[in-house]
């Protein structure tokens, strides 16, 4: 099942589910609206095709994502619970301009709560802002009695690269 | 918890999920297929800026099909309109599409609850490929939902299809 929006302004106010800082305007009908962090990291490839990242401050006046490339980001929210699992996508308004935001991965474990790492990939060049208004996180009730995320990418609060060795 | 098919054609005969056209063949396990819409929305900017009305061009597809090419990116939508008062629908694409190495949404799938549109696709392909009115392109899974329900009251409500971005719009009142 997935929480309504009061379900959801409910559950923040007594704690079960942290999103912070909060706007009730920025609930939806079944999501909340999330922001984008204030830095992105770019991958550089270089000719031994190994990739390192450089992370830079999105200026006021935006930072142009080339078209095909991938990027990496985050929430500026912290996000998460120790009951429900999330869902994290971007908003119908973003995808409708060409912009992925999440590559196949959306689904965010029951217990993970931190600033979301997000892969940005832009169908044309794109603009971003910083704190723009990017994606809508779900929140989904768990079946059973649930065992809470310890993994490595739930301690992160920047932009994460993938802890795989190429 | 996600319907089944025989909750999907109950809920659609209780009138608690409307698809329109309806055709029960089109109903699978767990999810109802949905055709492509005629019309495609191509954006004509060079730089896509959120913060601005983004100039576009609207066609239809013609009789012999439209030749997608990779790294295209257009708006198309669902030839049904779809919503529900009760359940939330989730849009994915269907895997014989998706082999085609079309995606049908760039990263929106979820619907928000009282929402009764035809679903604008976000198509961006990384093959060829060719895209025909009517073909069965995307499907729609419902969800029952925990806590207290408040409609859909945001800003695509046109049943005209595909909606272009609307997000300039929030920038009036929008810091961000």
């Amino acid at each position: 099942m997935i929480l309504t929006k009061h379900k959801i302004q409910e559950e923040v106010s007594n704690g079960t589910i942290r999103i912070s800082p909060f706007d009730p305007a920025s609930l939806n009908p079944n999501s909340y609206n999330y922001r984008l962090g204030p830095t992105l990291k770019v991958a550089r490839t270089r000719g031994d095709d190994s990739v390192s990242f450089e992370e830079i401050r999105i200026p006021r006046e935006g930072y142009l994502l080339a078209p095909a490339k991938m990027y990496l980001a985050s929430t500026f929210e912290t996000i998460g619970s120790s009951v429900y699992a999330v869902s994290l996508v971007g908003r119908s308004s973003i995808g409708r301009l060409g912009l992925f935001v999440q590559c196949s991965a959306n689904l965010g474990h029951t217990g993970a709560i931190h600033k979301w790492t997000l892969e940005l990939v832009a169908a044309k060049p794109f603009l971003v802002y910083p704190l723009m208004t990017i994606g809508q996180v779900s929140f989904w009730v768990n079946s059973k009695r649930t065992d809470s995320y310890h993994g490595y990418y739930g301690s992160f609060d920047i932009p994460t690269e993938s802890a795989h060795r190429q | 918890m996600i319907l089944s098919k025989a909750e999907i054609l109950y809920g659609y005969n209780e009138g608690k999920i409307a698809i329109d056209p309806f055709d029960e063949e089109r109903l699978t396990t767990n999810s109802y297929d949905l055709s492509l819409g005629r019309r495609l929305l191509k954006y004509t900017e060079e730089v896509i800026d959120p913060r601005k009305e983004n100039a576009f061009e609207t066609f239809d597809i013609p009789k012999e099909g439209y030749m997608m090419q990779p790294g295209e990116f257009l708006l198309a939508h669902t030839e049904e309109v779809i919503g529900s008062d009760f359940f939330v629908p989730l849009i994915h694409g269907r895997s014989g599409v998706a082999r085609l190495g079309l995606f049908i949404h760039v990263t929106a799938d979820l619907f928000d609850i009282g929402a009764h549109l035809r679903s604008t696709l976000q198509l961006y392909a990384t093959l060829p490929v060719k895209l025909r009115a009517g073909m069965p392109i995307a499907q729609v899974s419902f969800w029952t939902v925990e806590g207290e329900i408040e409609l859909y009251n945001g800003k695509y409500k046109s049943k005209e299809a595909p909606i272009p971005s609307l997000i300039y719009r929030d920038y009036d009142t929008d810091e961000a």
